[in-house]
């Protein structure tokens, strides 16, 4: 399944702007697509849409909610196994290794890297196997 | 949710003659019979690469695959494999790297990516938003692998995951590999030839598709519970001290079963550079071209690359992808470049203990530019330390050598031979292929110096110090290889505790059982092939395996992954038929398997005068035949039998 676009939908173009596959088309002013074999059900589309104008992966209509508001991920080092699952999930890239912070542990753990291209898909909190992610409006 | 269930069910077809793509709808029954990854490549080559084909030309395919578990929530599911008609065999090759790499063939929608064909000119492939692409590599051609995947990403983003060939794969050297994540190298088979002799610089993804479980709780539960054995990591002794325990490994009189969670420990800690000192000490590495020992390199002069000194130079510890193990590290060094990847304990001994060179300098230089050749280290250090005795034999002169003084432990000289095969210039032209070619060139009998099996050079871990890696040295498809299995592995996978009629491990015993050649050896050996076959379906690494069966859900993980329910013994059968499948393909190109016989030199024929292994012989031509029987095949030939591939349910 995959996101889909109603007849509500006004053409702005917010939503294929924002979409991190390159799976929503259309004209300006003209209902726009999701090409449902590249849509990855991230959500963004739905977060952003001002009309109101897109359906999830089960047909429930999704709510704009303003950008401030979106949840973003946090990191519990303590748990966090450093295993890049999370930064690979991340469908905008906006994750990263940390540099170390002293020499007792070399590790590089994942950190906000490009927080305004977090789309808070939330994927990344989904795909951790040890609950290390967890997403929190800030 | 419950839904989609570990593979993606598509793979890519690419013929590079025409340039034409294809996806490929691959049926459910061909993961549940042979898994993902290497099952699926072995299933497929087998059918698809005709007899007879000729490794470097348009016939062969070349295959990159993921795992099963890759994506799925499990952990140390980070290993991707290139399969394809080895050139330096001629049979089977396969060979598997760590990093990023894997999660991406299937983010863009695909198990495997499949190659055959030679294309006109240098290109690459390209995978984005759904879309395969060749492009024009003519810009590419030439460059190392480091800056050819610098070069790529900053075309296509920092999402992209690059593996590409470097100069050595270019020039067909037939120990060449495909680099990924900046120098790391799926080394062995010389695949890297292949990819070079389609002229395909460079595979090239950038997919954002996610990967699904068919039971994603299950997954998480799994994984925490496995979490908890990786995290237990009490205080260790230190880097220097391990040469102690391998002393005092080899004086004991007695034997004791090893729980790979001591081997987890010092890995974690060290990377696989823990083994550096110990190794030697306790005769598991081969020193001076299989002739010397512990009392040839002993620990002053193997103190240099103690593992404290090694992870002194350690900038930052990297993981694998979905590995909470992280054995891998980036080190600063001086010189022409300022960073290298961590050395493996196998470059480091291949280029260090087998040439005598005890240069610390040295083998990190050669680690960075092997790397960016993309050559396998392994090869090379057993390579140039064949060039180095037959030198010192006077088999090839200083003019053979353009003024090269090839003497034990020259470490100038050392690198600049390195140097020279990545380039094929001079003799290094000669040597790019490995020794058994070498010698071959050389002829004046040097093959006797030539430290291979089949044509791969031999790995860092004597048989004569455990007869198991000499068994599958000689056994394998791919043979020379050290990552299926040893009696160590045996005591350290721990198998009994999932199957049920393995024989359990004795927990302490004499030595002199050890190096015992009996059925019971060639047992365990089966389950060891049977078990990473398994591993290699899926996708995990090896040293996960260390954990034990009983701490590594990796059965558990692929009923949920996919909504199956396997017994053990129902996945190891998949794995019986996956390394039958391997073997078929051997005999199906005319292989004899009875021509991947070890040099009598590793197995102790002359036995060695002093040091851990002296006086060690080793005998491993009862377990071959044991070996061969417990699969199914011919005890003399190799073969596998009718009845076998028709149990097995392989098509002929």
């Amino acid at each position: 399944m995959s996101y889909s676009i109603t007849d509500s939908c006004n053409g702005c173009g917010a939503c294929a702007r924002l979409c991190p596959v390159d799976a929503i088309h259309g004209e300006k002013k003209e209902k726009h697509r999701i090409d449902k074999l590249l849509c990855i059900e991230c959500g963004a589309c739905g977060r952003v849409c001002p009309e109101g104008a897109i359906l999830d992966a089960a047909g429930n209509p999704c709510t704009m909610i303003k950008r401030s508001q979106w949840e973003k991920p946090r990191f519990d080092r303590k748990i966090c196994t450093s295993c890049n699952i999370c930064i690979d999930a991340c469908p905008v890239g906006c994750l990263d290794l940390s540099e170390p912070d002293d020499r007792k542990d070399p590790h590089g753990y994942p950190c906000m890297k490009v927080e305004k291209a977090c789309i808070g898909c939330g994927f990344c909190a989904a795909e951790c196997p040890v609950g290390a992610v967890t997403m929190a409006v800030e | 949710m419950k839904g989609k269930s570990g593979y993606t069910g598509k793979i890519l077809n690419v013929d590079l003659d025409g340039g034409t793509m294809s996806e490929e709808t691959i049926p459910d029954e061909i993961y549940e019979s042979h898994l993902s990854g290497m099952g699926l490549a072995a299933a497929l080559l087998y059918d698809r690469i005709p007899a007879g084909a000729d490794p470097l030309g348009p016939d062969n395919i070349l295959g990159i695959v993921s795992g099963l578990l890759t994506g799925t929530g499990s952990f140390f599911t980070g290993r991707w494999m290139v399969v394809g008609k080895s050139p330096l065999t001629g049979g089977w090759g396969d060979a598997n790297c760590g990093g990023s790499f894997a999660p991406a063939i299937k983010r863009c929608g695909y198990d495997g990516i499949f190659f055959r064909g030679i294309s006109e000119r240098p290109v690459y492939l390209l995978v984005k938003n759904g879309t395969p692409q060749l492009r024009d590599a003519a810009h590419l051609w030439g460059m190392d692998a480091v800056e050819t995947e610098e070069l790529l990403i900053e075309e296509h983003g920092n999402g992209a995951r690059v593996a590409c060939i470097g100069p050595a794969g270019e020039n067909r050297s037939l120990i060449s590999g495909i680099s990924n994540d900046r120098g790391r190298l799926a080394a062995r088979s010389g695949l890297g030839a292949v990819m070079g002799a389609k002229r395909l610089k460079a595979v090239v993804l950038a997919g954002k598709g996610r990967i699904h479980a068919h039971d994603p709780d299950e997954m998480k539960r799994l994984s925490a519970a496995c979490n908890k054995w990786v995290r237990f990591q009490p205080p260790f002794v230190s880097g220097p001290f391990t040469a102690k325990i391998g002393a005092l490994l080899r004086v004991m009189p007695t034997q004791m079963a090893q729980d790979g969670m001591l081997f987890k420990i010092i890995l974690k800690k060290w990377g696989t550079a823990c083994m550096n000192q110990m190794s030697i000490e306790m005769g598991d590495s081969p020193i001076k071209n299989w002739t010397g020992s512990n009392r040839d390199f002993g620990t002053d002069r193997s103190k240099p690359t103690n593992p404290d000194a090694i992870i002194e130079r350690e900038r930052i510890k990297y993981h694998c992808y979905s590995c909470p193990l992280g054995c891998g590290g980036i080190c600063t060094m001086e010189g022409k470049y300022t960073e290298t990847h961590k050395p493996e304990y196998e470059t480091i001994l291949a280029l260090g203990g087998l040439c005598m060179n005890a240069d610390a300098d040295s083998l990190f230089e050669m680690n960075e530019m092997l790397n960016r050749a993309g050559m396998d280290t392994i090869s090379a250090g057993s390579t140039v330390a064949f060039a180095i005795e037959c030198y010192e034999r006077g088999i090839i002169t200083k003019e053979d050598t353009g003024g090269l003084e090839l003497t034990w432990g020259n470490a100038p000289a050392i690198v600049e031979l390195v140097q020279k095969m990545i380039t094929r210039e001079g003799i290094g032209d000669l040597l790019a292929d490995g020794s058994k070619f070498a010698a071959e060139r050389i002829g004046k009998n040097s093959a006797a110096f030539a430290m291979h099996a089949g044509g791969q050079d031999l790995p860092m871990h004597d048989g004569r110090n455990d007869p198991g890696f000499a068994l599958h040295y000689s056994v394998e498809p791919t043979p020379g290889r050290h990552t299926i299995g040893a009696q160590l592995y045996y005591e350290m996978f721990q198998l009994w505790r999932k199957v049920k009629d393995l024989p359990k491990a004795q927990m302490l015993y004499s030595k002199d059982r050890k190096f015992e050649t009996g059925e019971d050896k060639a047992i365990k050996a089966a389950a060891c092939s049977k078990y990473v076959n398994v591993m290699n379906g899926a996708g995990l690494c090896l040293f996960s395996a260390f954990l034990g069966a009983h701490r590594l859900p990796l059965f558990e993980w692929l009923n949920a992954a996919t909504g199956w329910n396997k017994t053990a013994e129902e996945y190891l059968e998949i794995g019986e038929r996956i390394q039958t499948l391997r073997q078929a393909f051997n005999i199906k190109h005319g292989i004899k398997p009875r021509t991947f016989v070890i040099p009598n030199r590793a197995l102790g024929k002359e036995p060695l005068s002093e040091g851990a292994n002296k006086s060690r012989t080793v005998d491993i031509e009862p377990m071959i035949r044991d070996y061969w029987r417990l699969f199914g095949w011919d005890e003399t030939s190799g073969n596998p039998k009718e009845e076998s591939i028709k149990r097995l349910g392989i098509k002929q």
